[in-house]
């Protein structure tokens, strides 16, 4: 075979792998946000929804075990071309939105306020991000992790602290006639924790 | 059979220049240039350690491990320095300049093949290491960057080709890795557009409004918004059309042009009205590098030096 026309055939092959996986990723968080019931799709989409999802799952050989080479060598081919999620920003609906606040105990019975913070905008867009998914995730373990991975670098910050203890609630935005009638955004209890300086383990307090 | 074999490879491998190749280079060096300032003073705060950082690092690429320990990672790098005797906030000092001077030298095209590998690199070790921490810009520079660094380097305006005449490999593919960029372009908008119109805030434009006024992205104070509230509704039910119909209008000569228009314009109000410059700045380096017309007034200063 002309070298040529080989390279393009081996061009093609993996052009069609690659759009195969992007199609597939795509189809696949549509499918879940039908399959949850996230969109405006009546519920009886739900179940097939939910296994169309397994079908893309098993495409994504995500049904293999974790140590299986053709599964890893995929997940490796996701990552490194930045095909690992699809691509439903702010869809099908804007998320919510969620703040975490540290209250800090001093030994002299003072109470500091703060929030977790960077120095740079840009930074600030990734600790939201961040805090979206101490919001999102559904493992306590996890999110207990998270807020104390936050507090961590709030009490470097304030070594003087005793305790610390972090508030994670939910921000309830007016619609935009609530807000021409007067309302503004308003704050949702979730979770708090209470951490003490060399206590490994937090008291967690849930809604 | 031989006919839809030949329409496919004449699909795949069209007769292209390298015009959009450059526009690709400079505009993603420009990208990682300003990724790495804006990140400048919080850089070991978000990928450091428990010593100086959040110590995310940790969490990210354990979750990482499970998946497959074959992506690449900040944890790499810091295993090596320490060999070589090198502090984690030393090493991480060294990444970030190590970006800085990639990004600077794409734009001007010095050794661009190989900075293009090494941005992807580093790019995709932090992103992965600080995936707590990322979000949608950092998913289309990986994009950016995988197929920047795939593509036949370096152009005809990069440094490289005129100090040391260099030409790239297989010019032949030019057309074949711009059509790669367009058809996932295709699939990004139309896939985010299909998203978007199954939601209901999208149709009445409390989608955009929420958007504008959820922290951190209200840059625009919400009194002003308010004004213009009858815009929303019809920006809503405009930016889904447009995703949707993407896919369509890149493909007709007159309206790849308004195509390209419109998604820039969507992009750029995006960066403005909810902060994200850097998200808006990638966007619209991808569409330019995708469907730009080539330069009429560069290849005339080529042609006038020639």
């Amino acid at each position: 075979m002309e070298e040529p026309v080989r390279q393009k055939r081996i061009y093609l092959a993996c052009f069609l792998f690659h759009f195969l996986l992007i199609v597939t990723i795509s189809c696949r968080d549509t499918l879940w946000l039908v399959g949850h019931g996230l969109t405006i799709l009546p519920p009886s989409f739900k179940s097939g929804a939910g296994k169309a999802h397994s079908v893309a799952s098993v495409l994504l050989a995500q049904k293999l075990s974790t140590a299986n080479p053709v599964r890893r060598a995929v997940l490796t081919y996701l990552h490194v071309a930045g095909i690992d999620r699809g691509y439903g920003y702010f869809a099908p609906n804007v998320p919510v939105s969620y703040k975490l606040v540290f209250e800090l105990h001093y030994p002299d019975g003072r109470v500091d306020y703060e929030f977790p913070s960077a120095n740079s905008g840009a930074a600030e867009l990734r600790l939201a991000s961040l805090l979206d998914e101490i919001g999102r995730t559904r493992h306590d373990r996890l999110r207990e992790y998270l807020v104390k991975m936050l507090a961590r670098s709030t009490w470097r910050e304030h070594p003087d602290a005793i305790t610390i203890r972090a508030i994670f609630g939910s921000r309830t935005l007016p619609t935009i006639d609530e807000f021409e009638h007067g309302s503004r955004e308003s704050y949702e209890f979730l979770y708090a924790y209470d951490f003490s300086r060399g206590q490994e383990s937090a008291r967690p307090e849930n809604h | 059979m031989k006919t839809w074999q030949k329409r496919l490879e004449s699909f795949l491998f069209p007769a292209e220049n390298d015009d959009w190749l450059a526009c690709l280079r400079i505009g993603l060096g420009l990208q990682v240039v300003l990724y790495v300032l804006s990140l400048q003073v919080d850089w070991n705060y978000l990928f450091g350690g428990a010593g100086e950082g959040l110590n995310g690092r940790a969490l990210s690429e354990g979750l990482l491990s499970t998946e497959s320990p074959l992506v690449p990672r900040l944890g790499w790098l810091v295993v090596v320095g320490t060999h070589l005797g090198l502090s984690e906030s030393t090493l991480l000092t060294i990444i970030w300049w190590a970006l800085l001077s990639v990004g600077g030298s794409l734009i001007v095209g010095f050794l661009p093949r190989g900075c293009a590998l090494t941005a992807w690199f580093l790019h995709l070790c932090a992103v992965k290491s600080g995936g707590l921490v990322s979000y949608g810009v950092d998913q289309f520079m990986t994009i950016g960057l995988f197929y920047l660094m795939l593509s036949p380097l370096p152009d005809r305006y990069s440094l490289d080709r005129w100090l040391r005449k260099r030409s790239p490999r297989h010019p032949e593919f030019l057309g074949f890795w711009r059509r790669v960029l367009q058809v996932h372009l295709c699939f990004i908008y139309f896939f985010g557009g299909l998203a978007k119109c199954l939601g209901s805030g999208w149709w009445d434009g409390s989608n955009l409004w929420r958007a504008l006024i959820r922290p951190p992205f209200n840059v625009l104070p919400p009194e002003m918004l308010v004004h213009w509230r009858f815009l929303f509704p019809m920006a809503g039910i405009l930016v889904c059309l447009l995703e949707l119909a993407y896919p369509v209008l890149i493909w007709g000569r007159q309206t790849k042009i308004i195509c390209l228009i419109l998604v820039c314009l969507m992009h750029l109000m995006i960066g403005l009205a909810m902060g994200m410059y850097l998200f808006a700045l990638v966007m619209i380096v991808l569409n330019l590098a995708a469907l730009a017309p080539p330069f009429q007034w560069a290849r005339r200063s080529t042609l006038c030096l020639s």
